[in-house]
């Protein structure tokens, strides 16, 4: 019977914690929530407002009407976007011989990609940015996508690996009985029962590429160019605090697609990374 | 030989290289020539807007010689050693609260995994404005007008030195939890039950257990745990940039936003690059200690 009691009591101790670790974590996000939606006047009450008295969206209309505020957005979605594609199609071939063929240094290879990945882009971006400049391809989307899509290929190989890894090879013999080539049964076979694992790679690719600062904001300088992740951080530089509010705004547009996106897909992206924190 | 298996075994061994070409061309262009050209660099003295016209150990040594570098190390070392153990800390306790309410079927537990992993969605940049509006030290700022509600008298949270490491310890961790937990997570749900349950046993309470069972159980994730965070914290500087700026003074710059400002902002190609190398040399001793002390141990023991 006491053995039950003390269960109960871990239990409410279990939730105690909990409780208080959502707040801590949830409040930086609520505070950035209640800051937006203040009036300028709401802004210097502090703490006193938490819940405004007078919610707008006046701020969210004056940074979203604001054209450039637009573009910025469009910049980043296309950067990422084209980026995780291009990681994807480069890496899912790579993962697919990784996955069913054992072939000499295949370990060693795997093993340099996730390597590579742990070099600071900082290191990269040195060289990378002399290169850009020579070919020509400085302020040019191209160029800033190509380097996404490099940052993201070593995760990609290693997730879609996991993810054919896990497809019985039955269905692909079959195909190859019936004469299917080897590109083929990737393409129309592995790929479709892969989905999943693709999708969660992409999606990963895209999150990473929307945190990505220092690739556009050295290789993109031109105010049209660059994505949200750059533009809000030049758009504090000329913010103070009468106008905190709409920082806040700024802030929330920055951070609600990666959020919404990880909330729609929350259950498939961390059975992803669990796959792979398991084998690593 | 039959002819089906002949195909079927064509198909199960395709030429591995011609698959492998793309990914390999692409990183070899991104990642080794630049880092093959990190080093050529470092010995050189080009600037970010002429080539190098010498090469030699001039370079190396003016850099290394910089009076504000050791600083510059000594807040690397403050910071990521912080946020390194805040994240394991908060990671750690997180996913065993997380494992233990899905184990008694608690309600509602995965709201506290989802509110942390949110956090790690937030861009770099993002992160570091969003906590400088919570550090405001104006009246009305988030955190001092909270705690005025309370009588307590408002801190400078960015224009004291201490406070201003301890602020950005606070934003990446913040940040950073969420990876720590998710992987710490999947390894305590890796752990057999009848481990927990021969323990029960012998009477084992839950101190004991988490001593002699999990700890030393999850060894080897928390040591990928730790690589893996440590070098993402050395790695990291937007979140500073964005909070900080490196300041006051240069008490919150690391030794990527050291790197990063004498490259972009002194234009110093050269130098940038040694601090490069530096910064992943660090890395790499690190790794090698932490593999050292967690992996090494328990076999000396034996």
């Amino acid at each position: 019977m006491s053995g039950i009691r003390r269960e109960r009591l871990v239990d409410l101790a279990t939730y105690a914690v909990a409780l208080i670790l959502v707040v801590l974590f949830a409040a930086p996000l609520l505070w950035l929530m209640s800051l937006a939606i203040r009036t300028p006047a709401e802004v210097f009450l502090g703490a006193a407002r938490f819940v405004p008295q007078d919610p707008t969206l006046d701020n969210f209309r004056q940074i979203l009407t604001d054209r450039t505020f637009g573009l910025y957005l469009w910049n980043g979605i296309k950067l990422c976007a084209l980026g995780a594609l291009g990681a994807l199609i480069v890496a899912a071939p790579a993962a697919y011989v990784f996955s069913r063929r054992r072939f000499r240094g295949a370990s060693a290879l795997m093993l340099g990609i996730l390597m590579v990945q742990m070099v600071s882009p900082l290191v990269l971006l040195i060289p990378l940015y002399r290169y850009m400049e020579r070919l020509g391809l400085l302020e040019t989307h191209a160029a800033a996508a190509g380097v996404y899509m490099a940052l993201g290929v070593p995760l990609s190989v290693w997730m879609l690996k996991a993810s054919f890894d896990a497809i019985p090879k039955s269905l692909e013999e079959a195909a190859a009985i019936d004469g299917c080539a080897p590109s083929r049964i990737l393409f129309f076979v592995t790929l479709p029962l892969a989905a999943p694992g693709m999708a969660s790679a992409f999606i990963l690719n895209m999150l990473m590429g929307w945190s990505q600062f220092l690739v556009p904001f050295i290789l993109l300088t031109r105010d049209q160019l660059q994505p949200i992740s750059v533009a809000i951080f030049n758009y504090a530089g000329s913010t103070s605090a009468s106008t905190t509010q709409l920082l806040a705004a700024a802030c929330v547009i920055t951070v609600l697609p990666a959020i919404a996106a990880f909330l729609a897909l929350q259950r498939l992206i961390v059975s992803a990374i669990m796959a792979g924190a398991v084998k690593g | 030989m039959d002819p089906n298996e002949q195909r079927v075994r064509a198909a199960r061994r395709p030429a591995a290289w011609p698959w492998l070409a793309p990914a390999l061309l692409l990183l070899g262009a991104f990642y080794l020539v630049p880092i093959l050209d990190v080093l050529r660099l470092a010995f050189g003295d080009a600037t970010l807007l002429r080539p190098a016209s010498s090469y030699g150990l001039d370079g190396v040594r003016d850099i290394l010689a910089q009076p504000a570098l050791p600083g510059v190390l000594r807040v690397t070392a403050i910071f990521t050693a912080a946020s390194v153990l805040g994240i394991l800390a908060l990671g750690l306790l997180v996913a065993l609260l997380v494992v233990r309410g899905e184990a008694r079927r608690l309600a509602g537990m995965g709201v506290l995994r989802t509110v942390v992993l949110t956090a790690w969605v937030v861009p770099g940049i993002a992160n570091g404005l969003i906590w400088q509006m919570l550090f405001s030290e104006a009246p009305f700022g988030a955190l001092n007008s909270t705690l005025g509600v309370v009588g307590i008298a408002p801190v400078r949270w960015l224009s004291d030195p201490t406070n201003a490491m301890i602020s950005a310890v606070i934003a990446n961790v913040w940040q950073g939890t969420a990876f720590a937990m998710i992987v710490l997570y999947a390894a305590r749900k890796g752990l057999s039950d009848d481990l927990y349950a021969a323990a029960a046993i012998d009477g084992a309470g839950p101190i004991a257990r988490f001593i002699f069972i999990t700890l030393p159980q999850m060894r080897p994730a928390i040591l990928v745990t730790t690589i893996l965070v440590t070098i993402q914290t050395l790695n990291t500087f937007d979140v500073i940039l964005a909070l900080t700026g490196g300041g006051p003074g240069r008490t919150t710059e690391v030794l990527s936003l050291f790197t990063f400002n004498t490259v972009f902002n002194n234009f110093d190609l050269s130098g940038g690059s040694v601090l490069a190398i530096l910064l992943v040399l660090i890395a790499l001793v690190l790794t090698i200690i932490y593999i050292r002390v967690l992996v090494d141990h328990p076999d000396r023991r034996q």
